[in-house]
């Protein structure tokens, strides 16, 4: 779900990553307040592999696939630490191999990030209590929200011109196609969290 | 990751702060062309730089599939969707002479911009291009993340790729079925890769290893490599003001 160069206004570009810039710097201010920040940069970074590593998955939508995105499951584990990691990911995705883009590396961020500190935020009201449903809610929800800041986007720098209903039509056919992701990615969290709270549990923060 | 890079030619700048520079001041450059009359230029420019980077051009063509189908989806659906100007028509279906430009300029830019991005940068080591982010102003924190990033990538995907390949001979479930499974291997590669992480980090933050030592340093700038990016800025700017020149009708 990721937005290639070239298809916004490059003003929505720029204020994307006028945006994400700003969330960044919040998110890392909120880590600097640790007691030993970089503590969790193996942790950040392995998961940062498993966010590149997420695209080796696909998942049949007919006539097409779709890819893992994992942004529920970053912000689950690495908190405030999610924003930088998905940051550095979509960088180093965009200049190696073409993926996503370097225009739109703000609004990406800002695509991905914000689901994972949705994700985050669920997860530390209700991962205590009800862990599966929160894992669900986390991972599934964290989709919803990139997929409607994603079309929202897309609808903003999209050209004037486009037919109002072709435009509705485009829309509906984006969400269906990846309604099927909501329910993958909410399984596969689910799944993944229920593993690692019992086999390591150090690594799930907030249980 | 690979960090051998081949050493550059003395006729480009190989330093990756100043390739980082030109790639996001021609990137941006380029995203704000409007005019269907510039898409010859651009796709001229981006040319130009891949022919100057001397970058592998099998591998920049290959990394560019996926911007070629979502340029080709463009030219293919938006003539049919957007514009008033019909070109061609053959029942409902109208071919939009509006909708056309607007996919050419949109497919075009994306094109260009990848063409330029992956041209100067797949030549440098990533190592080299993080620690030249770092050099750029990237705060510490991102800097070690992506340098640790790059040190595992290649290790993870390789140790998921044959775990998902040792499923699929033993006849593992595909598609949907399998998914449950898939986390239970993601959870265990990430389990095994955390405990390798956080032994290397520890060994290397005892061994004083901070971003500062543990990237390659990069020397002060060349006068050849500042030369190379005010060439560079010039022509970004002049490209912005040729573009915007035609939308004002000046030109």
């Amino acid at each position: 779900m990721h937005l290639p160069d070239g298809i916004v206004p490059v003003e929505l570009a720029l204020a994307g990553y006028v945006a994400s810039g700003a969330l960044t710097a919040f998110a890392l201010a909120r880590v600097n307040r640790l007691p030993d920040p970089r503590a969790g940069i193996p942790r950040a970074a392995m998961l940062t592999t498993v966010f590149f590593a997420a695209s080796l998955v696909a998942i049949p939508v007919p006539p097409m696939s779709v890819h893992l995105v994992l942004s529920g499951l970053m912000g689950v584990m690495l908190g405030w630490f999610a924003m930088p990691a998905i940051v550095v990911g979509l960088f180093l995705q965009a200049v190696l191999f073409g993926h996503g883009g370097v225009t739109t590396l703000g609004l990406n961020g800002l695509i991905l990030g914000l689901p994972a500190l949705l994700a985050f935020g669920v997860w530390r009201g209700a991962g205590r209590r009800w862990p599966d449903v929160a894992a669900l809610a986390a991972g599934g929800g964290a989709v919803v929200l990139a997929l409607a800041i994603f079309a929202a986007i897309v609808l903003a720098g999209l050209p004037v011109a486009l037919d109002a209903g072709a435009e509705t039509l485009a829309i509906k056919a984006l969400l269906l196609a990846h309604l099927p992701l909501v329910l993958a990615e909410g399984g596969v969290v689910l799944v993944l969290l229920r593993v690692l709270r019992r086999v390591e549990p150090a690594l799930v923060p907030h249980v | 990751m690979s960090d051998a890079a081949a050493p550059a030619p003395a006729s480009r700048p190989a330093d990756p702060r100043v390739r980082l520079v030109m790639a996001v001041m021609l990137a941006f450059s380029m995203a704000s062309v409007g005019n269907v009359v510039m898409v010859p230029l651009l796709g001229a420019v981006a040319l130009a730089v891949l022919a100057c980077s001397r970058a592998d051009a099998v591998q920049v063509r290959s990394r560019l599939r996926g911007a070629g189908v979502v340029a080709l989806a463009l030219v293919l659906v938006l003539p049919f969707v957007a514009g008033d100007r019909v070109l061609w028509q053959a029942g409902a279906l109208r071919w939009h002479a509006d909708g056309l430009a607007t996919a050419l300029v949109m497919g075009a830019r994306l094109l260009a911009i990848v063409t330029v991005t992956l041209a100067l940068l797949v030549p440098v080591a990533p190592f080299r291009l993080v620690a030249g982010a770092r050099a750029l102003g990237v705060p510490a924190l991102m800097a070690d993340l992506a340098f640790l990033t790059l040190r595992y990538l290649d290790e993870l995907r390789a140790e998921l790729a044959r775990a998902l390949l040792a499923r699929r001979l033993r006849g593992g479930k595909g598609g949907w079925r399998g998914l449950p499974e898939y986390g239970v291997l993601l959870a265990s590669a990430l389990i095994r890769g955390q405990r390798r992480a956080e032994r290397v980090w520890a060994a290397m933050r005892l061994r004083g290893y901070g971003t500062a030592a543990a990237m390659p340093g990069l020397p002060p700038l060349a006068g050849r490599d500042i030369w190379a990016m005010v060439w560079v800025a010039c022509g970004s700017v002049g490209l912005v003001m040729l573009d915007r020149a035609i939308s004002t009708g000046a030109l």
